[in-house]
């Protein structure tokens, strides 16, 4: 997979007292808004995760998934992995798990492009 | 550098190294470095939106910063790449134009601070909203080059209605960038190489090859290729991976660029392959350089490598070889 098109950040899926937590990296060259990148969908061990109650969490602000679509003016940096908060999800440290996540993105200068980008690891829940 | 320019430069955009920029296998500073230990530059791009954490609001702070790093490198920031975006919210209306036009000044008022001699826009900012921006770059001294870029070349009607908003203000400040990519001659072999890797079988990319060649909008000939592609049975991610070739590049008369010279102001030496012999695989650089050369240009040409797009070949290499080909062909 092209560094480019990978979607599931390095720091890998976590346990946190707000539930638990999957690292995603923008799968493009450069920061865009949060506004134009969907959380298509996500499946931990092949079961669809509920995202109504996830939430988003970069640098140190955190939001609900359902308002990312308002996030015009909010860049996630390219370099930066952003994190999915699942407070409904649970699973144990050190416990291996199969995720396939896709995020749609929309570049904001190319009208009509929308890329899906779907990618499945297994990770290791850090404690 | 470029103020005693007797013909055109060479110089590196930092996009050709997005594969190592994006594994974290460089910093800012460390790739700096790197370009400059290579003997990639002194002429340099960079995308605010990709090396900059802080676009497109630059502070002081971290604008000393860079260019302190510049200065110990030795390199030239040349362009800064900004963006036009536009389509904030995807499937509703575009922001309001006095929203994109100070989008663009915060980003001018950034590059300026970092040292950056001029900016790549976009196409994505209407062209009735020139005369509002145009003022503001004189008045920070920061000229704009409009990134002609596929499926754009020089006559495309959007480039044609910008020469002639060019002609009404008459100002040095706003001029073109040439991306050559909008004049491939064929789509590389190594990109339709990576969509059979992904699986992608012959007959969608013959009719890739086919669409390719055909009129209108990136958007809509790779509508036309996904329709005829889902009716005969291709998976979605075969017929993305076939459509990106849209959107990077288009198949127009390499000697077009001609009529663009006058006003070019930088140039994106747009690439996909360069062999141990010096060729391209896709764009006839020997047809389009001496355009530029003949007609006086004496700013830059950023080598840009976008194989990445699809592939994870050596990036600097790619660049040198890129280099070494300009300077044979130009004879500097």
């Amino acid at each position: 997979m092209l560094p480019v098109e990978r979607v599931i950040g390095e720091e890998g899926l976590a346990r946190s007292a707000e539930g638990l937590k999957l690292a995603m990296r923008l799968p493009w060259y450069r920061s865009l808004p949060f506004s134009v990148v969907e959380v298509a969908s996500l499946a931990i061990d092949g079961a669809a995760v509920d995202l109504s109650d996830a939430l988003i969490e970069y640098d140190g602000q955190t939001w609900p998934l359902a308002e990312n679509g308002e996030k015009v003016d909010t860049f996630w940096f390219i370099r930066d992995s952003a994190f999915l908060v699942l407070p409904s999800q649970s699973a144990v440290a050190g416990s291996d798990h199969e995720v396939s996540l896709n995020l749609f993105v929309s570049p904001p200068y190319i009208p009509g492009m929308k890329r899906t980008n779907p990618q499945t690891s297994t990770l290791t829940v850090a404690a | 550098m470029a103020t005693n320019a007797t013909g055109p430069q060479t110089g590196v955009t930092l996009y050709s190294f997005t594969n190592e920029w994006l594994t974290r296998q460089f910093e800012v500073d460390t790739l700096l470095a790197e370009v400059a230990k290579r003997g990639l530059g002194p002429n340099i791009e960079i995308i605010g939106f990709q090396q900059f954490k802080e676009f497109p609001d630059v502070s002081d702070e971290y604008a000393e910063t860079f260019k302190e790093l510049i200065a110990a490198n030795g390199l030239n920031p040349v362009s800064c790449a900004i963006n036009s975006d536009r389509f904030l919210k995807p499937g509703q209306q575009p922001i309001e134009d006095a929203a994109l036009v100070e989008y663009h000044k915060r980003q001018l008022r950034s590059a300026k601070k970092m040292g950056f001699s001029l900016v790549r826009y976009q196409f994505a900012l209407p062209v009735h909203l020139l005369p509002e921006i145009a003022p503001y770059a004189e008045e920070l001294d920061i000229r704009m080059g409009v990134e002609v870029h596929a499926p754009m070349w020089a006559g495309h009607p959007a480039v044609q209605a910008y020469g002639e908003m060019y002609d009404k203000l008459d100002t040095p400040y706003l001029g073109w960038i040439p991306d050559f990519g909008g004049t491939a001659s064929r789509i590389p072999e190594s990109m339709l190489d990576a969509a059979r890797a992904k699986g992608a079988s012959e007959d969608l990319l013959d009719k890739l090859k086919e669409v390719w060649l055909e009129d209108g909008m990136s958007h809509e000939k790779a509508g036309r290729l996904r329709e005829w592609g889902m009716a005969h049975g291709h998976a979605p991610l075969h017929i993305q991976a076939a459509c990106l070739a849209f959107f990077i590049l288009s198949n127009h008369d390499p000697k077009s660029w001609a009529a663009l010279v006058d006003r070019t102001i930088h140039i994106h030496g747009k690439f996909y392959g360069v062999s141990e012999d010096l060729v391209e695989e896709a764009i006839d650089y020997d047809t389009i350089l001496p355009l530029f050369k003949d007609g006086g240009f004496t700013g830059t040409m950023v080598s840009e490598w976008e194989g990445h797009a699809y592939d994870t070949r050596d990036a600097f290499e790619q660049v040198r070889r890129h280099q070494a080909m300009a300077r044979r062909i130009w004879g500097n």
